[in-house]
């Protein structure tokens, strides 16, 4: 795409955002808003100042939480695309898991941490493991049912040309199923971010940006607080365009399986 | 062209589909022996089995009843001996032209410049060279049918199966395949099963019709047209085929609408 239309389409997003930006910096500049208990914009720039310069706390945090929710994330897909094409491919298999998943699937992820933290207890290990639920039940859903979304005579005029059950897995019902799974793993995105923070203030030892909003709690730190929504909101942001976006426009969008996003 | 080698032959077909609810005899006791290199066109009422019929024939159905053989060894399922053209364009829109065309030869195990080369005459022939990096989103409902019959003829079937593939084509796109289809076949000399319920196509393309009758589909009638190629739709003795085959299916249409009245 040309850059000037690149340029023009990120200016477009970025200008409801800077509007916002500036009204909620005037409204803490003339203390309409009570400092003690909403940040502003300039202060959240200068605490993340504060917590990279000199000590890089908040690298260090944020680190860790990134790589809980590569690693969480990156099971969670592995299992569930795999067990969701296995569901989707087999009707008995579907028959039994598919209520339990419409059961599971409801329950907020956070709600299981307090059960983790009794059987697994306080650690990564607890964090990671409501990650891994975070996305695990929509990327199975979702790619069960594109699986069972294929249209038959997709599968047929492979097995006509003599495919196998490997063939048939790899380059026809993996594909077909891709819109689903990337909106399985878009989703699921959002559900592990979640899933991260809220394990973080409950169950971690070693920071994390959940951690450390909810530890300035105890400082009254409304300043440490806003930082840590922020970065939540702008890496999540990220993740979505960069890694997802960037995987639909090399499939689905090239195949003409999904419109262009304008 | 065409042989007395008997190519295909179905004996006493029937398939019933039921679902608990509802109980449905597609095809009953259905008998047809297709020669080696005879362009076969089944003509039937809408829901009288005759897409039944090629489904069986392809493996992707069972019969409940009968067996078909090809070159004398029975059908138990789908396999590459044969070819089959979906009605609907059903190409892989993550794979391009050369990609869709290219995958049975792939599936054989055919190394991958020779699958290249063989899937690229196939191409040629059906008119595509040019879009053979093309995915299948940006073609027209014409070009993606071409492919769909070079894809089934690339791996060099013993029979193709054709399930009007021609039917969502506007009628000009449509007297152009089959033109075309004509053109390719004479090339190939395939075994080919043509199913479709245009009449006007039935006798521009047929070795042998086969008419069959409303549901529970049987054969109504089998005509031979023996008018060389190319075949003109105006031609005296074309039209005169015409006239007979309508008169045959006219009765089973009639009675095929009154089913539908019934279950409706």
């Amino acid at each position: 795409m040309d850059f000037k239309v690149r340029l023009s389409r990120f200016l477009r997003f970025l200008f409801p955002l800077a509007v916002c930006l500036a009204v909620w910096e005037l409204l803490a500049f003339f203390d309409i808003l009570n400092p003690n208990l909403v940040s502003s914009p300039s202060r959240i720039i200068w605490k993340m100042y504060e917590l990279v310069f000199p000590n890089p706390i908040l690298l260090v945090y944020l680190g860790r939480s990134l790589y809980r929710l590569a690693l969480g994330y990156a099971l969670g897909a592995v299992f569930g695309i795999s067990l969701g094409i296995l569901m989707g491919m087999n009707r008995y298999l579907y028959w039994i898991a598919s209520p339990v998943l419409s059961l599971l699937i409801s329950i907020p992820t956070i709600a299981w941490v307090p059960l983790f933290l009794f059987t697994v207890g306080i650690g990564d290990e607890t964090i990671l493991l409501a990650i891994f639920l975070g996305c695990f039940f929509a990327i199975v859903y979702n790619t069960m049912n594109g699986i069972r979304s294929i249209k038959k005579e997709l599968i047929w005029a492979s097995q006509i040309m003599g495919a196998d059950r490997k063939i048939i897995f790899l380059e026809v019902l993996l594909p077909g199923a891709s819109v689903s799974i990337i909106t399985g793993l878009r989703l699921a995105v959002g559900y592990s971010w979640r899933a991260l923070v809220g394990a973080e203030m409950l169950a971690s030892i070693s920071g994390g940006i959940g951690r450390m909003i909810y530890a300035a709690r105890a400082f009254n730190d409304v300043n440490t607080m806003f930082t840590g929504l922020i970065i939540i909101a702008v890496g999540g942001l990220l993740i979505d365009h960069l890694v997802l976006g960037w995987l639909e426009k090399k499939t689905i969008e090239k195949w003409g399986m999904v419109k262009k996003r304008e | 062209m065409k042989t007395d080698k008997i190519k295909l032959k179905a004996v006493g077909i029937t398939k019933i589909f039921d679902d608990g609810t509802h109980r449905i005899t597609a095809i009953q006791d259905f008998n047809l022996e297709v020669r080696e290199n005879e362009f076969t066109v089944i003509v039937g009422p809408s829901g009288c089995g005759k897409s039944t019929f090629l489904y069986l024939v392809a493996g992707f159905e069972k019969p409940t009843k009968g067996q078909i053989f090809l070159d004398g060894k029975l059908i138990t399922g789908p396999g590459p001996d044969r070819g089959f053209v979906f009605q609907e364009p059903t190409l892989y829109p993550w794979k391009t032209v050369l990609g869709n065309v290219m995958f049975g030869l792939e599936i054989m195990g055919m190394p991958k410049q020779e699958a290249k080369n063989k899937a690229m005459k196939y191409i040629t022939m059906v008119g595509l060279k040019g879009f053979e990096n093309a995915y299948p989103h940006t073609l027209s409902g014409g070009m993606k049918q071409r492919v769909g019959i070079a894809r089934a003829l690339a791996y060099d079937p013993e029979v193709l199966l054709m399930d009007e593939p021609f039917g969502a084509l506007d009628a000009q796109t449509r007297k152009v395949m089959q033109q075309e289809l004509m053109r390719i076949w004479e090339k190939t000399k395939k075994t080919v099963i043509f199913v479709t319920h245009s009449v006007i196509e039935a006798v521009y393309l047929a070795d042998t019709i086969v008419v069959m009758t409303a549901r529970p589909g049987r054969i109504k009638g089998i005509i031979e047209v023996d008018l060389p190629r190319p075949r003109s739709y105006t031609d005296k003795r074309y039209l005169s085929i015409r006239e007979k085959v309508l008169t045959l299916l006219e009765e089973e249409v009639t009675k095929s609408l009154e089913l539908q009245r019934r279950t409706d």
